[in-house]
């Protein structure tokens, strides 16, 4: 079970002000790096261009997010069909195996998956996008299993005994019940998805890795900080708000 | 209850297996089984069934599956004992059918010709392995037994590597850089060995620390999941300008050989990346030792430290021992990032491959990484289970 995000922050302030605080220092990031000129130059005075400029970041960060989302868009609907379809009457008998192969996924390094996407897909964009969603699927099925699977039988009971349909059991009692859990999962895959896509930069896809990657093969330390940077403030960011919204999960109304 | 026990009926098929065996008979028939290139650039060819194992070896296979997939709509106890024999046989025959295709298909006057796995046996291997686990539930073998025949076939496979199969990329691949090849498999193990080790005492010094101070769990829990936030690449990257300037600026961390490439930032990054979940579940498994169990234990006239290591200890250890095994596993994939920076290990194959187009180095460096990984969960998962065994109840 991911227990990420289980130890609170003490928050005398509002619990919004972390991801707004990321994303301010985002945007300031993505705009004003050339205000950083003086330090960069500072760190590699004798570079010819201290500021990456093959890209704008904001294209790069374009491009960052629409990968991790295109793939994070697609687990999610694949995990959660696969997650409850397996756990319906029709399904059962696929459980154990779906169970098993979660876990035995998790084993698998990030890096190893893009690895072995990359010979089957090709390079580029298209190879990176299948590769994160091979590995984001499996965090989000466990987490649905287990989430569904954690649903007291007796409220599963008393919802029958209501007279509800099969359907409405799944939408007005397991679903929302386990939502936290299965949100847990979907945090725990874009959170990964987000560090293994910087590593695309290595296979041709272009995004906020590539300053990083041409700052080792260059040995400019400069590239290097403003790509890491970028890369930790979008990570910080949208974890933050994923935080945000399991706040939101666990104050909401009961009715 | 409402519930309906469906499955329980005996003769009714086993619907798992039958899609598993259908999705095998499909992945043979309609995809490439093994694809023969002109050199290590060139993408190769690819080469259906019947073209690559001929009329008897594709007949074969197709009743061996096709037997595998029949059995199981009859599942009592004996037919799965005897799908888990057929089974075994396809494993074992699938390096046969790589000499087959490469007695057919490589063509002796070019001796730079290589034979690559196609998409038909990288499906098969993966959905054998879901077919093996699915076996492996309903026959209620245990963890250690499977573990050892997973390892034969894969002795047999190395074996038939070795004398028979000089044709498969993978093979010309490793005996190009043998030697690279186990010093870059020792360095990783060194690198994971040495990052889990001191994370292991680090971690357990802060989880003992928090336990004992309140005002330090909040701070440290948030600090740490703030660390685990942070994509690799990105603190790798961040910790190289520091440490180059370190190792340029201040003489004796210098001579210790901190600099910004290569093993120091690896590590840094490594030990931070791994004390979360260490930290984690040594401070859980402390916590979830019940009082009146410690209670018991002083009544006994045991004092504070002998109660720490004769029972706290002790009952924590299997859930301490699935932080180190999370930990592990995880290191070893972060490990593999590392070679950018210069750490080596078997991520440089994997990248030097990417940057050469070199399909079969990428493979190379990422099997054994996958192995790697998977070993390390089997072996830690399994003494997670003996001190659970031994320790409690």
């Amino acid at each position: 079970m991911q227990a990420r995000g289980a130890v609170s922050i003490p928050r005398a302030w509002p619990n919004w002000l972390p991801a707004f605080g990321f994303a301010a220092l985002l945007g300031l990031a993505l705009f004003g790096m050339e205000l950083l000129e003086p330090f960069f130059r500072w760190v590699e005075p004798d570079a010819r261009s201290v500021i990456y400029a093959r890209a704008s970041f904001v294209d790069l960060l374009g491009r960052h997010l629409l990968v991790v989302g295109a793939a994070g868009a697609v687990t999610v609907c694949l995990g959660l069909i696969a997650g409850i379809a397996v756990t319906r009457r029709y399904g059962r008998d696929f459980l154990p195996l779906a169970g098993q192969l979660a876990s035995i996924g998790q084993t698998f390094p990030p890096v190893a998956v893009l690895a072995l996407a990359v010979p089957a897909l090709g390079f580029g964009t298209p190879a990176i996008i299948v590769a994160l969603m091979l590995y984001g699927l499996l965090p989000i099925l466990r987490n649905t299993l287990a989430g569904l699977d954690g649903v007291d039988p007796a409220l599963k009971e008393a919802a029958i005994a209501m007279g509800m349909t099969p359907r409405q059991r799944l939408w007005r009692v397991e679903l929302p019940l386990a939502a936290p859990v299965i949100l847990a999962g979907v945090r725990t895959s874009i959170t990964i998805n987000i560090a293994t896509a910087a590593l695309g930069a290595t296979v041709g896809a272009s995004n906020l890795g590539d300053p990083i990657i041409a700052g080792i093969i260059n040995a400019n330390m400069a590239y290097v900080i403003q790509g890491a940077l970028l890369i930790a403030l979008l990570a910080l960011t949208v974890d933050s708000l994923f935080d945000l919204l399991e706040q939101q999960l666990r104050h909401r109304p009961t009715d | 209850m409402v519930i309906v026990n469906a499955g329980e009926r005996h003769p009714s098929p086993n619907v798992v297996l039958i899609a598993l065996g259908i999705v095998m008979l499909c992945a043979v028939w309609l995809l490439g089984v093994v694809s023969v290139a002109p050199n290590r650039i060139v993408p190769g060819t690819s080469y259906p069934l019947v073209a690559a194992l001929g009329m008897p070896g594709a007949l074969l296979v197709t009743l061996l599956l096709g037997a595998m997939t029949a059995l199981a709509l009859r599942p009592a106890r004996i037919h799965y004992l005897a799908m888990l024999l057929l089974l075994v046989m396809v494993l074992l025959l699938m390096p046969f059918g790589l000499m087959v295709a490469g007695h057919f298909l490589i063509d002796p006057a070019l001796p730079q010709a290589r034979l690559g796995l196609g998409a038909a046996y990288w499906t098969l291997s993966f959905v054998l392995l879901l077919y093996l686990v699915e076996l492996r539930l309903r026959l209620a073998i245990k963890r250690l037994p499977t573990a050892l025949l997973l390892v034969a076939v894969a002795l047999a496979w190395w074996l038939c590597a070795r004398l028979w199969l000089d044709d498969l990329a993978l093979v010309q691949e490793f005996q190009a850089r043998r030697g690279a090849f186990f010093s870059a498999v020792g360095q990783h193990v060194l690198l994971v060995g040495v990052a889990v080790g001191s994370s292991l005492l680090l971690g357990l010094a802060l989880a003992l620390a928090m336990h004992r101070f309140h005002r330090l769990r909040k701070a440290g829990f948030a600090l740490l999941n703030f660390l685990q936030t942070i994509p690799s690449l990105a603190l790798f990257g961040l910790l190289l300008a520091p440490l180059a300037w370190l190792g340029a600026n201040v003489a004796w961390l210098g001579n210790l050989g901190v600099s910004g490439i290569g093993n120091t930032p690896a590590l840094i990054a490594l030990i931070a990346y791994s004390l979360l979940p260490i930290v984690r579940n040594t401070f859980i498994a402390l916590q979830q030792v019940r009082p009146d169990t410690l209670e018991a234990a002083t009544a006994m006239g045991m004092r504070g430290h002998q109660r720490f290591w004769q029972v706290r200890f002790p009952l924590a250890l299997p859930v301490l021992i699935e932080g180190v095994r999370i930990t592990t596993v995880q290191a070893v994939g972060l490990t593999a990032v590392a070679a950018l920076i210069g750490a080596g290990g078997l991520g440089t194959f994997i990248f030097q491959g990417l940057g050469q187009a070199a399909m079969d180095m990428v493979l190379l460096g990422a099997l054994p990484i996958v192995a790697m990984a998977l070993i390390a969960d089997a072996a830690l998962g399994a003494l997670a289970d003996i001190t659970r065994h031994g320790g409690a109840s």
